[in-house]
């Protein structure tokens, strides 16, 4: 799984069942959770028990999985648990546990798998004669330059020297930007660009759609829209065609407030001869896709970028450190500069060299080694490419690749793991009963037989295990 | 009964385990539980302050090597 369905996830983690309920309410949205956050045993599990009237028990569930793979069972369950997606009954002396899908959620899913109702939860397309003329290349050459426009107003406040007036996103957008920590206004320490803003730079572009989104949400909540709306509008987003004209009749107020500003993100776009249409782009139909899916459609979308920049490959780099780049784009010289010092620049190539200290000042905003060499090694210019297959060898030299990991190593002094410590057990058994519960839900971090003491980086699982021990 | 505590597991070599308890032996505010030569577990709001006070350490015990080469 990729990084933003990650995110994305954590955010809905968090979100009470209340909310859960009403989001399951939508067919669409029920449909893009499924597709999208749950790992593929999951979706055995709900596509399993979608149909069943009565709820099972999980002595039979547990027959569906090899001996060996339990863990994998766990955690699955453990997510669907937190999803509210299914409800498992607390253990008791008399019935076993059973599991079962919420009411919500299984009605929905059936609804949007086998169709039926009429919930016009997947869109509605407009059926007006005059539609605006707009294909799917306009539609993409639209969602990039607002796309690049967001991008540029992050990087430009790097270097002063590449300012450009009067161009960049809406106020909006910058400062949602702003707020979301990815700029800051104050212009000491050379720059406003933030950690944050630095990881978001190298982030896959569908990453950081959901980043900007999530922020959105968090920002859209404190103005007072409900969440609800918010989000099953996105996930509605998800399952639109691209190329085709939307109506805007069905959405309510708070959603096509929320309309204006995804235009301002690129992720739709309205006609101003039909301003009660609406199309999306390739940003907002891919948001939900399932990841394998997701990757070529946003490979085609990263080729779109790049078209625009000139060639994908531009990077030359030797094995004395120094790097060598073709490009006169201001977006991809301001994130040369993240990690490279570079020192002299031509009309349409930037040189410089990869030094210890750039990587650390690259590592203390938060980008890792693996970032780097990912992002040289994926615009690595045809030569480099070419002499590597050849010669049968690595794109990028051996030496500079592995010298950027142990700077990075170096730096890394402490690695740190937020959550809790357990300890004060009363028995070898209890313990060993804990360890073992902990370590197949897959939060267990660090344990010490000896002293007893483990460290688990979530606890309510945990907590509500103890518990029922207790009760026994 | 078992207890839980909230923390931050950290987790390095033993050197900068020692520079660490140096730290925390000022005034106590840091680590909560020693666990063992490379773990110990810190109170969550105090791992960036942590940070910078070891890093501020290895400085003074540190010469990073100059860059060899002309750019």
């Amino acid at each position: 799984m990729s990084l933003p369905s990650l995110s994305s996830r954590e955010y809905l983690e968090r979100l009470p069942g209340t909310t859960f309920r009403r989001l399951y309410q939508q067919p669409s949205t029920a449909l893009a959770i499924f597709r999208r956050m749950l790992p593929h045993l999951a979706k055995t599990f709900a596509m399993a028990l979608l149909y069943m009237t009565k709820p099972l028990p999980l002595a039979d569930l547990d027959l569906w999985v090899r001996p060996g793979s339990k863990r994998q069972r766990d955690e699955a369950l453990s997510l669907l648990n937190r999803l509210h997606m299914v409800t498992i009954t607390a253990p008791s002396r008399d019935d076993p546990q059973a599991v079962s899908l919420t009411k919500a959620f299984s009605s929905s899913l059936r609804l949007a798998l086998t169709g039926g109702g009429d919930h016009q939860s997947f869109g509605v397309p407009a059926n007006d004669l005059e539609t605006a003329n707009v294909d799917v290349q306009f539609l993409d050459d639209f969602a990039r330059a607002q796309w690049e426009g967001i991008l540029h107003y992050i990087v430009s406040n790097v270097g002063d020297g590449m300012r450009q007036a009067g161009e960049g996103p809406t106020a909006g957008v910058k400062q949602l930007l702003e707020a979301g920590h990815m700029v800051t206004r104050q212009k000491r320490s050379g720059g406003g660009i933030t950690q944050a803003g630095f990881s978001f730079l190298l982030q896959e572009v569908n990453a950081q759609v959901w980043t900007l989104l999530l922020l959105w949400i968090e920002n859209a909540e404190k103005m007072g829209m409900d969440s609800v709306e918010v989000l099953s509008f996105l996930f509605m987003l998800g399952s639109l065609e691209l190329g085709r004209a939307y109506s805007t009749t069905i959405l309510t107020a708070s959603q096509k407030e929320m309309l204006t500003h995804l235009v301002d993100f690129g992720l739709a776009y309205i006609p101003p001869s039909t301003p009660n249409q609406f199309f999306p782009t390739r940003l907002a139909t891919t948001l939900t896709s399932d990841a394998s899916a997701l990757r070529s459609v946003a490979a085609g979308f990263d080729n779109a970028l790049s078209a625009g920049a000139g060639t994908a490959g531009f990077i030359i780099i030797e094995t004395n450190y120094r790097l060598y780049a073709y490009t006169s784009s201001p977006l991809q010289i301001a994130v040369l500069s993240l990690f490279t010092k570079l020192t002299t620049r031509y009309p349409n190539m930037v040189s410089g060299r990869i030094t210890r200290e750039s990587i650390y000042r690259a590592i203390s905003h938060g980008i890792t080694s693996e970032q780097v060499i990912s992002y040289l090694s994926t615009h690595a210019h045809p030569q480099l490419l070419k002499v590597a297959t050849a010669k049968g060898a690595p794109v990028l030299p051996p030496t500079v690749v592995d010298q950027i990991r142990l700077w990075q190593i170096e730096n890394e002094r402490m690695k740190a793991t937020p959550g809790f410590l357990f300890k004060d057990f009363e028995s070898q058994k209890e313990y060993d009963g804990c360890v073992k519960y902990a370590d197949e839900i897959g939060v267990l971090v660090w344990k010490n037989d000896g002293k007893r003491m483990f460290f688990v980086n979530r606890m309510e699982q945990l907590r509500d295990y103890i518990k029922s021990r207790k009760v026994k | 009964m078992p207890r839980a505590i909230r923390g931050v597991l950290v987790e390095c070599d033993p050197s900068i385990k020692s520079i660490i308890m140096k730290i925390d032996s000022e005034d106590h505010a840091f680590v909560v539980e020693d666990l063992d030569d490379g773990t110990l577990v810190i109170k969550e709001n105090m791992l960036s302050i942590l940070k910078m006070r070891l890093d501020e350490a290895l400085k003074e015990t540190q010469q990073p090597p100059s860059d060899s080469g002309s750019d």
